[in-house]
């Protein structure tokens, strides 16, 4: 596939990838950032597992049914996941079409197309909802508006870019697009809510401690506090 | 030699009643505006309220809008959409976003950040006092794990700090910081409570041997108290201690030092919250107790297991709950109980916020219930997933929030209602005052109970 990539559109890879230095850059300051300040302390006789409860904390992106926020909205947690299964497939494309296009085959990228093609839907239907939802308008910014335009675009690209990757064509508008966009990203995403994942893991293992802690998460692992 | 003045001085120094709290009175500096110099304070004061879990919180939410109907404000008082609480929180968020986003840093506009006027000030007084009780249900529902329970609580220590606090709720940590309990009960004063309670407790079939003992050096518990018992709910006491005698558990009560309410949890001012925690500790260390025993109190509660230890650095006891115990000593067959005495009642139970969601406290209650009463009927929302009553972060101590605590208890008086229970049991004096009072409200034909009072009327001597 790499020699049907014109020079231009293999520059404008290889800028994209040099410009990952620029985005872990930024992330290594925002972490570091964070990190400096004091952490929670937990100096009280535990009545759960911390590590457990963090680990329940993070894996309950997968366990709906752990809140009930995901409970009572299944619908709406299964766009979260469409949404961020085409941010993954789309993601990874963005290093397999230049370094590894053999796994680019047109069943990939049918499948990453019709996930694309699903997260644009998902991604109309959430901007509609800031808009009309009285309680979401209210708490929505320029940058929440953008960041989900944005992604709606990109996937909106990806979707054309993908159909004629599925062909054998790889050299289209739609890929130069599609690439444009993911060099833009690279560099816009640390400033942006999109950069939210970074700090996730953060919030999650941090609830997850001291709630795992307390023996509220993981209740099984709860031990009475007189006899420890 | 000793002089007759010296020695009368000495003697009356004997029997005066000992100064407890802080050795200087103090009485906080209120305000009732923010000023320019206020908000230039409060810009100092933020750095060093940014600790990880509330710098990850104030960075990391998404406006999903999952909280909108996890909160009791919000649910309860619909059509006020600021009672949502990713706005209350971006009351807090736009300030910090003005210090610390880099994109604010050029185009505040695009992510709502906001320098701290008097207008967005205004606007977090009157959301984070009196429109969230940290209870946390939120960040239980937050898919990012934002803590919305500390991040209120930053905001509020700082705002406390440059006098911009409700008055009354400083008043209750003034007397605390005064008088060594919150509503500045005497030392002597309370000793004779105590002794009474002992007595009417004593007056009771089969009780007669039953003691409330003060000061008592080398015993197992140290039993702590909210000073509305003995102020206004002598009962509970009484209640609390035939449970103890009847278990033959040994405890005793502090004459100096036995509040285990902690009102600087909900005004943000660690020190203070730190120096009420060290008196109950200092008690502990002179009556060379095992175990520190909290009281039926929500936040007291949680205020003691689980943040005066992280206070202090550790602590060398135990600590535990009434509530705790019961169930320890019901499930060991400690005690017999007559479930038939109830049997004209239909029972459910409220879970405090700082008791189940913030404590793990969720199943030793009901196996005191379902041990001690035969038709118990629990909430739709229940446990970690209780909604709060209302009364909870200070709220009852907020008379300029009242008609809006009641409203917002609205959802708990329906779960009440749906029930059909003529008895709300709970663990806390907070809900205590804030269930009645929904209950009056809303109508709802139910009295409200404590766990101890239940348990007391159902032991069999």
């Amino acid at each position: 596939m790499e020699n049907n990539v014109s020079a231009g559109l293999h520059a404008l890879m290889t800028a994209s990838h040099v410009a990952l230095v620029w985005m872990a850059t930024l992330y290594a300051i925002k972490i570091y950032q964070l990190m400096k300040k004091p952490g929670p302390p937990e100096k009280a006789e535990l009545k759960g597992d911390r590590f457990a409860g963090a680990i329940y904390s993070l894996a309950n992106v997968l366990m709906p049914w752990t809140m009930e926020s995901t409970r009572k909205r299944l619908y709406f947690y299964a766009e979260f996941v469409v949404f961020h299964i085409a941010v993954i497939l789309t993601i990874t494309s963005t290093f397999t079409i230049p370094f590894a296009p053999w796994i680019m085959t047109p069943l990939v990228c049918t499948v990453t197309v019709v996930f694309q093609a699903l997260a644009v839907l998902v991604g109309l239907r959430r901007i509609v909802r800031r808009i009309v939802t009285p309680e979401i308008r209210i708490i929505s910014t320029v940058d929440d508006f953008f960041a989900v335009a944005l992604l709606t675009t990109f996937f909106a690209v990806g979707t054309g870019a993908f159909f004629y990757l599925a062909q054998g064509k790889v050299d289209t508008p739609w890929m130069w697009a599609f690439f444009a966009l993911v060099t833009f990203f690279i560099f816009y995403v640390p400033f942006s809510k999109i950069s939210h994942y970074v700090l996730y893991p953060f919030g999650r293992v941090m609830y997850g401690q001291v709630f795992g802690g307390r023996g509220v998460l993981n209740q099984s692992k709860q031990n009475a506090t007189w006899n420890p | 030699m000793t002089t007759s003045q010296e020695k009368a001085n000495a003697t009356e120094e004997a029997a005066a009643p000992e100064k407890l709290g802080a050795p200087e009175h103090r009485e906080w500096d209120l305000k009732t505006e923010f000023t320019p110099e206020m908000l230039a304070e409060m810009e100092k004061l933020l750095p060093p309220k940014l600790n990880r879990i509330v710098a990850t919180s104030l960075a990391s939410c998404i406006h999903c809008g999952m909280c909108s109907d996890a909160c009791h404000y919000s649910v309860s008082i619909p059509d006020d959409k600021r009672l949502v609480p990713a706005y209350k929180a971006d009351r807090f968020r736009k300030w910090y976003k003005s210090r610390y986003d880099w994109m604010a840093k050029v185009f505040p506009w695009f992510v709502g950040a906001k320098p701290l006027t008097k207008e967005l000030a205004d606007e977090m007084y009157d959301l984070c006092w009196g429109g969230c009780t940290m209870c946390r249900r939120c960040t239980f529902n937050c898919p990012m794990g934002v803590d919305y329970g500390m991040l209120i609580r930053a905001v509020r220590g700082i705002m406390c700090q440059v006098g911009r606090v409700p008055a009354n709720l400083q008043e209750t940590v003034d007397a605390h910081y005064n008088y060594g309990n919150n509503m500045a009960v005497e030392q002597d004063e309370f000793v004779e409570t105590i002794e009474w309670i002992e007595e009417e407790l004593q007056d009771e079939d089969g009780c007669e041997k039953f003691t409330i003992p003060v000061d008592k050096k080398g015993a197992k518990f140290l039993l702590t108290l909210n000073p509305r018992e003995p102020k206004y709910y002598p009962l509970t006491i009484q209640a609390t201690a035939k449970f103890l005698n009847a278990a033959g558990i040994s405890f005793t009560i502090s004459s100096r030092y036995w509040d285990l309410t902690n009102y600087a949890m909900f005004n943000g001012i660690d020190p203070d919250a730190k120096l009420f925690a060290q008196w109950l500790f200092e008690e502990m260390e002179r009556l060379e107790i095992e175990y520190l025993l909290a009281g039926e109190c929500g936040h007291g509660y949680r205020g003691l297991r689980w943040e005066m230890p992280n206070w202090l650095g550790g602590v060398p006891y135990k600590i535990t709950s009434v509530m705790e115990l019961m169930a320890k000593v019901i499930e060991d067959g400690g005690i017999k109980l007559n479930k038939s005495v109830w049997d004209d009642k239909v029972f459910t139970y409220h879970d405090s916020c700082n008791i189940a969601r913030s404590g793990g406290v969720t199943e030793e209650p009901r196996t005191v219930i379902n041990a001690t009463v035969n038709n118990f009927v629990d909430m739709e929302h229940n446990r970690e997933d209780s909604f709060c009553c209302g009364g909870g972060g200070g709220a009852l101590a907020m008379p300029e929030f009242a008609k809006r605590r009641i409203a917002a208890g609205k959802i708990k008086g329906d779960e009440i209602r749906a029930t059909g229970a003529n008895v709300v049991l709970q663990s806390c004096h907070n809900c205590t005052d804030q269930l009645k009072e929904i209950c009056e409200h809303y109508k709802i034909d139910a009295k409200v109970m404590n766990l101890a009072e239940m348990v007391s009327e159902a032991i069999v001597l």
